[in-house]
């Protein structure tokens, strides 16, 4: 972070007009942003707005219909091998192998990206994210919700990824299990990790996000640094600036 | 509306999805089309008989008490009552020019007609001189299902007929120095007098019977393992597929540095040895199991003496022909289970797999390839699993470009599926589902 900022930032992330249509429903209607290096950027919005369609299409997942996306420089499109690569994409509710052990699990993932001496730094720096303990070497079917949400946000980051993506990365944990989480990203984001994340949990992105993009049907309706956007609607939290930008008031 | 009533409606909505409906609808049509098919083949095998009579004989018997007796004329009465127009005997007793074993088989290739009678020359004679005459048999054997074989049984049946008859007009004119075992059976038949053609050889003292219920003991078990493994193999793959998607593992599987191609060959291949170890476990198990099952059944007959046999290079043939149908099969899930939203979707998805590996079965079993019709071989051909289920029999016929055919079916069929797949993995199908799809909201009208 500290070398990107003598350096200026970089774009980690640029789309341009993105859209997404299913059949003839279209459900992104041409976003443009752009997100820096080293950046935590939330994007909020209600359910169905369009912020599990945008990440999927960053992540490759999901094909665009007209626009471009480019991850450190590499577009979705045309080189999504080459942006697999320095992604890491964590759904919302995703799960594990249940047949695999937490440890089982993070060498299955960390076989993609390395071998030898690399594999088992990589593995071991994922035991140590998901700190499960003994725990790690228990089947992942006998875990509880925050244990399997530490170990997948532990195989997101394992990699050393430059940009993660993660889907409602609290949503349905504890107090405690959700604040431990948000320190991770919060650690990552300094080593000079891009964090793109959605969220429903307007505290959560005031208090974790650098800057802030509010979805509404499809449309990129605001975006700003938290505080920008409470100054400009002149209300305390981004539940109030969400709810007026929603209503147009 | 009680409680119970309440969770009745619910668990049923929940059961009787339009898939599980439509699955036991299917179900329906196909054990009828087998009943169908069954009943056609016993009809067929057990239908009055067409047979060739060469008459080497001088003349008619001469009974003691002086009137006559022709083979001819008795199976003109064995027909009638039967039920056949008198004037519609001849399709069914046709008179054969040859005297001779050689010039019976060449005959009855001409004529296209599958079984025979020889009356020894010397039968009227015999019988006369209170000597048992001969009457010899000779089937052209031809591939059947189980209940083909039934046909040769019929053409036994005429002539033990015709010694009824004979045996009924010796003993109403008999003089008191005839044996009675003569006079109970005075026309000898059966035993070496019988011949199978195979390859327009004539093999003494063997009915088709035998041949086809050597073969079927050492073949039958081969269809019913192929439908198992195709179900169980079909079985995994869509279910991991729709663990996957229930889980939301296959986003993040997806999302991984390596290629989808890479995807789908690891699934693909991992399937196929769990299908092959399974195969190898089935095969050993259906072995003892149908061996103690056929053996008591078993005919003796040497198949090998009568070229029947496979070697190293057939048995090669058989496996080959049998890993390639678990790639067709896998390649049909891998695209069947891009469709699966969930596990227990997943489940309802193996249908159509079940169905295509439980026709082949059925047809090959019960009808066989070569006595079907070519709508029903048409049918089997296209299903790539009936080639496996196929093979040793076509081999052990000698039938070679009949698997080779189907291996080249196979390979195309299972490249066409795996590249169906590829393109399946790299659409947005896999994460939204059919009810995203354009096409499907266009046909449908759903947003």
């Amino acid at each position: 972070m500290a070398q990107s900022m003598q350096q200026g930032p970089v774009d980690a992330l640029v789309l341009e007009d993105v859209r997404k249509s299913y059949g003839n429903r279209e459900a992104v209607h041409g976003i443009s942003l752009t997100i820096r290096e080293g950046e935590i950027f939330g994007l909020i919005g209600h359910n169905g707005a369009g912020k599990t369609t945008t990440l999927r299409m960053i992540s490759t997942l999901l094909r665009i219909t007209s626009g471009r996306i480019s991850v450190y420089g590499h577009d979705v499109s045309t080189e999504p091998d080459r942006v697999r690569e320095i992604i890491s994409y964590l759904p919302e509710d995703a799960g594990a192998y249940k047949d695999l052990t937490g440890r089982a699990y993070l060498e299955f993932i960390a076989r993609f990206f390395a071998s030898g001496d690399e594999f088992d730094e990589m593995v071991a720096k994922g035991i140590a994210l998901a700190d499960l303990g003994d725990r790690i070497d228990s089947k992942v079917d006998t875990y509880s919700k925050g244990m399997m949400r530490r170990l997948l946000i532990a195989r997101a980051i394992m990699p050393s990824p430059k940009l993660a993506i993660m889907d409602e990365v609290t949503s349905g944990l504890d107090v405690i299990n959700a604040y431990e989480i948000r320190e991770i990203i919060r650690g990552i984001a300094a080593d000079g990790v891009t964090v793109v994340m959605s969220s429903h949990n307007m505290f959560e992105v005031d208090m974790l996000c650098d800057r802030v993009g509010m979805i509404d049907q499809g449309n990129l309706i605001l975006v700003g640094t938290p505080s920008e956007l409470k100054e400009r609607f002149g209300v305390g939290t981004l539940e109030e600036v969400f709810v007026k930008a929603v209503k147009g008031e | 509306m009680s409680h119970l009533t309440n969770i009745i409606r619910k668990e049923l909505r929940e059961l009787l999805t339009p898939g599980s409906v439509a699955s036991v609808l299917i179900m329906v049509v196909l054990f009828a089309g087998l009943g169908g098919l069954i009943g056609g083949e016993v009809e067929k095998a057990s239908a009055i008989p067409i047979v060739g009579v060469a008459n080497a004989s001088a003349g008619d018997v001469v009974l003691p008490d002086g009137t006559s007796w022709s083979v001819y004329d008795s199976l003109c009465s064995y027909y009638t009552a039967s039920g056949v127009d008198p004037d519609e005997i001849g399709d069914y007793v046709v008179t054969m020019e040859s005297t001779g074993p050689d010039g019976i088989i060449g005959e009855m290739s001409s004529l296209g007609l599958t079984s025979a009678i020889l009356v020894d020359s010397g039968f009227a004679t015999d019988i006369s001189s209170g000597t048992r005459g001969e009457i010899t048999e000779y089937y052209v054997f031809e591939p059947t299902g189980m209940f083909g074989t039934v046909s040769s049984t019929a053409v036994s049946m005429v002539i033990q007929a015709m010694s009824s008859d004979l045996s009924s007009r010796l003993i109403s004119s008999v003089s008191g120095d005839l044996d009675h075992t003569f006079l109970m059976s005075p026309i000898e038949c059966g035993g070496n007098s019988i011949n199978t053609v195979i390859d327009g050889t004539a093999h003494p003292g063997v009915t088709p019977q035998d041949v086809s219920g050597q073969i079927t003991s050492q073949t039958m078990m081969i269809p019913i393992i192929i439908m198992i493994i195709i179900m169980m193999v079909g079985s995994i793959v869509i279910s991991s597929m729709g663990s996957e998607k229930e889980n939301k593992t296959l986003e993040t599987l997806l999302t991984l540095p390596i290629k989808r191609t890479t995807v789908v060959t690891g699934k693909i291949v991992a399937a196929a040895l769990v299908g092959l170890v399974y195969g190898l476990a089935y095969m050993v198990g259906m072995s003892i199991y149908m061996g103690s099952l056929m053996d008591p059944l078993s005919s003796g007959v040497d198949l090998g003496s009568l070229g029947l046999s496979l070697d190293i290079a057939d048995y090669a043939l058989v496996m080959l022909s049998m890993f390639m149908s678990i790639i067709c099969a896998l390649g049909i899930c891998m695209v069947l289970g891009a469709f699966a939203k969930n596990y227990k979707s997943a489940q309802t998805m193996t249908m159509p797999l079940s169905l295509l590996a439980m026709i082949p079965m059925f047809i090959v079993m019960f009808s066989g390839w070569y006595s079907a019709g070519p709508a029903l071989q048409a049918v089997t051909f296209a299903i790539p699993f009936s080639h496996p289920m196929m093979a040793m029999q076509a081999l052990m016929y000698g039938d070679v470009g009949l698997v080779v055919a189907g291996l080249v079916y196979m390979a195309v069929f299972a490249t066409a599926t795996i590249l169906a797949t590829v393109r399946l993995y790299n659409s947005d199908i896999l994460i939204t589902g059919l009810g995203q799809n354009g096409l499907v909201q266009r046909i449908t009208g759903r947003k």
